[in-house]
């Protein structure tokens, strides 16, 4: 049938090393020289190069003062994710590896020995493959459209093999059958361009047989869009010149996965703009891995949030909890930024949202959050300096590339600032050093790390009668009331509540509790979350969805979704729990989220809102809610 | 050339084949050992014979113990089913873009389960005949009428249709039961008893049917499953009558009566097409047997069909035995039966003399208490119970299931194919143990869809006017498994 199996082995060829391109941008900092491959929003894009070039050198300048990083720093965020289980479902040590692969690039530098391993025999090995400075980057972004399939490398580097991504491992190895979740990014002519497991050199043979099937179907007028044996899965998505798949035996639903290749290919608009279609256009057989080289990082952070970042199903984001006056504070700074030719000014925390202010009418899509945290996140580099990199927000203009200023406040706290112009690196120093300021000065910056260790929602704290006192405490009233807490703790909240994430659909946000003790491994936790995406597959499907409540009980848990035009809510109770309590644990918590929601959630991009509560009776599940009616104020009143 | 044009014509493909033949270059043709619709020319055959092969090869490369089960394109449906080893039977079917055409996979895969059981019942398995005749003649011909015949009853106008989300309140491969009371059960009983030993020594076995439904059975849960389906498929009283318009739990709704469905049929007896379905008739005797009137050629081929019935390991003779409403199908095994067609007229003579009274008695009393095609309807509630391990279920008549609105069919049916994921995954993680569920939907247009399952019988329902919380939905369940379900699904 498959012609092209086993025949087309020219999938892998001219794949250059991921690694080698970082050479020269990489070592000198985070200032990526990047060209995009159609820099559609450059006025200038011939003088982008020099200007860029130059500005890669001053910013070197620039990483090695500005900042003071506590030296053990990249190890604790390694181990912060090799807590992770890989008897799990959906193993993530590749993940692991990869972290700490885009972490070399600091280290090599900060720790001569990380980065002299018995196969570094290359000098230029060291060099940090971060996405900002990767391989694409400037030197070989500009030759894009005139020299589609760049030359091989004549000396490959041999760093990559001693990652623990199982590069030793092809189709023909059973370690690499049996992998939980694989996912392929591959071009219309069988060329591999990623691979989560195994070297993609390898998997040229593998990856033409997979564009054999899409493109056997394709030919019929046809798409194809999964195929089931057993408990395996295989998830087709096409986006034009790209084939993404998915190898799944995590029995998620085929929503889930379809959403999570759709964020793949998000991921890699982000970092080289659909514009990349045009290379295909002018050769069919154009090689894009090399692209891509040394984003692996970027691709397994969005793996593994796949198992345990509920805004990859819910098209949400989440918000660092703050008071009210603090979360202000910040966002007024930003809207004075905003305001001098800024685009979007994001003040983050990880993954959590402190501020957010957009110009005029520009918003920004929960997924463009998710995937551009993602990019900032999984690179080490942005850490280390002030960085200035091209990306494109795929849901705000897939066409286009924006250009990302980046400064790191602290280890979990950076501000990102979007703009159009590629040469505004330096226009945007003064407005963040003005931003930091005022973020000192307010104590902001303070205020996020005492978030960080103490708000989060515990179910635990869970008022229980909703006209008490402690309805209206804040969240940090965990820590306080240990005593109390103590005796839930076995059980996790009243009624069995063990967990719940409530999205407002009006703020396209969501905010979720913490896991009590008895879903306190993480393997317990990736199982929720799945669940929990059944879920929402399973009331948001496209012909019948959707639906307004779910009564879900099985071996695990009992699991509520209820959905009005308001908000969503999802929550997880032991699985011996009783219906009428659970329901009346539901009804609890939408209006404890309530009461909290000035500190839980951000209000108004561009503009501060206050959120009235109007009293109203829902059918439901029998619940009496309200629904929010938003009124908007400009801020500063 | 491809998957959209291969399936335009009918509207539906449906292919046997061997992957153990036509392994050569240029021999892929004999891979194929039946084809729906005959006329598709060969190089689309090849094609879809192609992609199925393709498709479970590479499937096997991680998933080397489960077996492929689908391809879902944008338009079509390929259901996968290995029949036996290495055969492969395929059902391809076209979306349509209106949703009209929304099916379960698991519905789609049990008319190719059900297809093979019928025909291993009638000419053994398929891979026994191959081997008996290599050059796969015997077995195309046989699959090319047998299934020829069973695609008759999916005929609607020229294309072929096939149960859709409408038929999600129905269940395939089970048998319905019809409830009785005590005193009519010890009739039943004994007149079991008496067709049990028409063969004298030997005992015979039986499957009692009330219209369409089974009163008793001796045969283990499977072959009475296949000889049952059999039964309501073609010889029950309203099978028998080309009158379409009487009812069924089973057809009604996608039974249309079938044209002559080839012009090859002559010199075929029952044994050889039994799903013919213009064969068969009631003699003046009250025995349903093939019409041989027009036969010619009756050669070596018995004139009573023997069947094979695998769970209870015997080839069996099948006579057919029909009074009023009640069907008795008799089972005489082969090995005690020396001169064929006489000892079968013997028994049946046996029969009439031992039986003919009873018979008369249990018929009457079972049309006494027998409540009509509604009898098992409940006010309020649309609903399926399905035992697995008895292979039994009992739904809401069809015509109370047409009155569900479209979006509580659709959601009810999404509802099950979720289901059916989660019966599976829970039968790999641990085949032994029962897992219960329990999911509870209010849908968009208000209506309740609930699956409920417990010690592993499974309940089905839509509820429209269920009132609008969910505790009025679970009492509504609650209620309904007490008075009908003997508490079966209740929480306590």
């Amino acid at each position: 049938l498959f012609a092209g199996r086993g025949g087309r082995g020219t999938g892998g060829e001219g794949r250059e090393d991921r690694g080698t391109g970082t050479a020269s941008g990489g070592a000198e900092g985070s200032f990526a020289a990047m060209d995009p491959p159609n820099p559609n929003p450059n006025p200038n894009p011939t003088d982008a190069q020099p200007q860029a070039a130059a500005g890669a050198r001053l910013a070197a300048l620039s990483l090695r003062g500005g900042r003071d990083l506590p030296p053990d720093f990249h190890t604790a965020e390694i181990h912060e994710h090799r807590t992770d289980d890989d008897d799990d479902d959906d193993d993530d040590e590749g993940y692991l590896t990869a972290a700490s692969r885009g972490g070399s690039s600091t280290c090599a530098w900060k720790e001569a020995p990380e980065g002299l391993r018995d196969d570094d025999k290359d000098g230029d090995d060291v060099s940090p493959p971060s996405p900002s400075s990767s391989g694409y980057a400037g030197e070989r972004g500009s030759s894009l459209d005139d020299d589609p399939e760049p030359e091989p490398d004549p000396e490959p580097a041999q760093d990559w093999p001693r990652d623990k991504k199982h590069l030793d491992e092809d189709d023909a190895s059973s370690s690499w059958r049996k992998r939980k979740k694989h996912f392929f990014i591959l071009s219309n002519s069988g060329k591999p361009i990623y691979s989560r497991y195994g070297d993609e050199h390898k998997l040229a043979g593998f990856s033409a047989t997979l564009q054999a099937i899409i493109s056997f179907v394709e030919n019929s007028g046809d798409h194809i869009k999964f195929v089931r044996a057993g408990k395996h899965q295989i998830v087709f998505l096409v986006k034009g010149p790209i084939y993404l798949v998915c190898i799944s035996c995590t029995e998620e639903s085929y929503e889930g996965l379809r959403g999570q290749l759709e964020l793949m290919y998000g991921q890699l608009l982000l970092i080289l703009t659909k514009s990349v279609n045009r290379c295909f256009e002018k050769n069919p057989k154009f090689d894009m891995a090399p692209l891509l080289g040394g984003t692996d990082a970027v691709f397994l952070s969005l793996i593994h949030a796949f198992s345990w970042n509920p805004a990859t199903f819910l098209h949400a984001y989440t918000c660092l909890p703050l008071a009210q006056s603090t979360r202000q504070a910040a966002s007024a700074v930003l809207q004075d930024v905003a305001d001098s030719g800024v685009l979007f000014a994001l003040l983050m925390c990880d993954h959590k949202v402190i501020s957010l202010v957009g110009a005029q009418k520009a918003t920004l899509h929960p997924d463009d959050i998710l995937l551009l945290a993602n990019f900032i996140l999984s690179s080490e580099s942005f850490r280390t300096s002030e960085s200035f990199s091209p990306i494109c927000l795929p849901r705000y203009n897939p066409m286009a590339f924006l250009y990302a200023y980046v400064h790191f406040f602290d280890e979990h706290t950076y501000l990102t600032l979007l703009t159009t112009r590629s040469d505004a690196f330096y226009d945007l120093k003064d407005p963040r050093a003005r931003i930091q300021n005022v973020l000192m000065k307010s104590n902001v910056l303070i205020e996020v790390q005492r978030s960080l260790r103490e708000s989060a929602l515990h179910v635990e704290d869970l008022p229980t009668d909703p006209s008490s006192q402690s309805a209206s405490q804040p969240p940090q009233s965990s820590r306080d009331m240990s005593s109390q807490s103590l005796s839930f703790e076995m059980i996790g909240g009243p009624a069995g509540l063990w967990h719940f994430i409530y999205k407002s659909i009006y703020l396209d946000q969501y905010v979720s509790s913490e896991f009590p003790s008895c879903i306190s491994n993480q393997k317990q936790q990736k199982r929720l979350y799945k669940a929990y995406q059944k879920l929402y597959a399973s009331m948001h499907d496209k012909a019948t969805g959707p639906q307004k409540t779910q009564f879900r009980r099985g071996e695990d848990y009992v699991l509520f979704c209820w959905i009005t035009q308001d908000f969503e809510l999802y929550a997880a109770f032991n699985p011996l729990a009783d219906k009428t309590q659970a329901i009346k644990m539901c009804n609890r918590v939408c209006q404890w989220v309530r009461d909290l929601e000035n500190e839980i959630f951000v209000y108004g991009e561009s503009a501060l809102s206050c959120t009235i509560i109007v009293g109203e009776v829902y059918e439901g599940l029998g619940f009496v809610t309200f629904s929010q009616k938003r009124y908007s104020f400009s801020f500063p009143p | 050339m491809g998957l959209s044009t291969a399936a335009a014509g009918d509207g539906a493909q449906l292919c046997v084949f061997d992957l153990r033949r036509g392994q050569q270059e240029g021999q892929e043709l004999d891979k194929i050992l039946f084809f729906h619709p005959a006329d598709c020319p060969i190089l689309l055959q090849l094609s879809v014979i192609g992609l199925c092969e393709g498709i479970v090869t590479f499937t096997r490369i991680f998933s080397p113990v489960e077996d492929c089960e689908v391809i879902e394109s944008e338009k079509h449906s390929h259901i996968f089913y290995q029949a036996e080893p290495d055969i492969w039977m395929v059902l391809v079917v076209e979306k349509t873009k209106d949703n009209e055409l929304t099916w379960r996979c698991g519905a789609l895969q049990g008319i190719l389960k059900e297809a093979h059981s019928l025909f291993a019942m009638f000419h053994g398995p398929i891979r026994t005949l191959l081997d008996r005749q290599p050059s796969a003649e015997l077995a195309r011909g046989h699959l090319r009428t047998f299934l020829t015949d069973y695609l008759s009853d999916f005929h609607a106008g020229k294309k072929l249709q096939f149960p859709t989300y409408r038929d999600c309140l129905k269940e395939r491969g089970t048998v319905q039961m019809l409830t009785v009371s005590r005193e009519v059960a010890l009739e039943v009983q004994s007149l079991t008893t008496v067709l049990g030993s028409c063969l004298g020594n030997t005992t015979c076995q039986s499957l009692v049917l009330f219209e369409d439904l089974l009163v008793s059975t001796t045969l283990p849960p499977d072959d009475t499953l296949n000889l049952y389906t059999y039964a309501v498929l073609r010889l029950t009283p309203r099978a028998l009558s080309s009158n379409a318009s009487s009812w069924s739990y089973l057809r009604k709704g996608t039974s249309v009566n079938a044209g002559p469905t080839s012009s090859s049929s002559n010199g075929t007896t029952a044994g050889e097409r039994p799903l013919l379905r213009e064969k068969l008739s009631k003699g003046k005797d009250g025995f349903v047997a093939a019409d041989f009137a027009t036969t010619e050629v009756r050669g070596a081929v018995p004139l009573t069909p023997i069947l094979w019935f695998q769970q209870a390991e015997e080839r069996m003779y099948l006579c057919i035995y029909q009074h009023k409403s009640l069907t008795i199908l008799l089972l005489i095994p082969a090995s005690s039966l020396i001169n064929g067609e006489e000892g079968i007229a013997h028994v049946k003579k046996q029969m009439l003399e031992n039986a003919s009274q009873k018979i008369v008695t249990v018929e009457q009393k079972l049309t006494r208490g027998w409540g009509g095609e509604n009898a098992y309807h409940v006010a309020g509630y649309r609903y399926l119970l399905v035992d697995p391990d008895r292979r039994i279920s009992r739904a809401s008549p069809p015509g109370k299931v047409t009155t569900l609105a479209k979006d509580s069919l659709l959601a009810l049916n999404r509802l099950r194919q979720e289901v059916d994921l989660e019966k599976s995954r829970y039968k790999r993680s641990d085949p032994c143990h029962d897992n219960d569920f329990e999911v509870c939907i209010r849908t968009k247009s208000n209506a309740w869809v609930i699956a409920k399952i417990t010690r592993g019988r499974e309940l089905y329902m839509a509820l429209e006017k269920g009132g609008e919380t969910l505790l009025y939905a679970s009492t509504a369940v609650e209620k309904f498994s007490n008075r009908y379900c003997e508490g079966a699904f209740s929480t306590d």
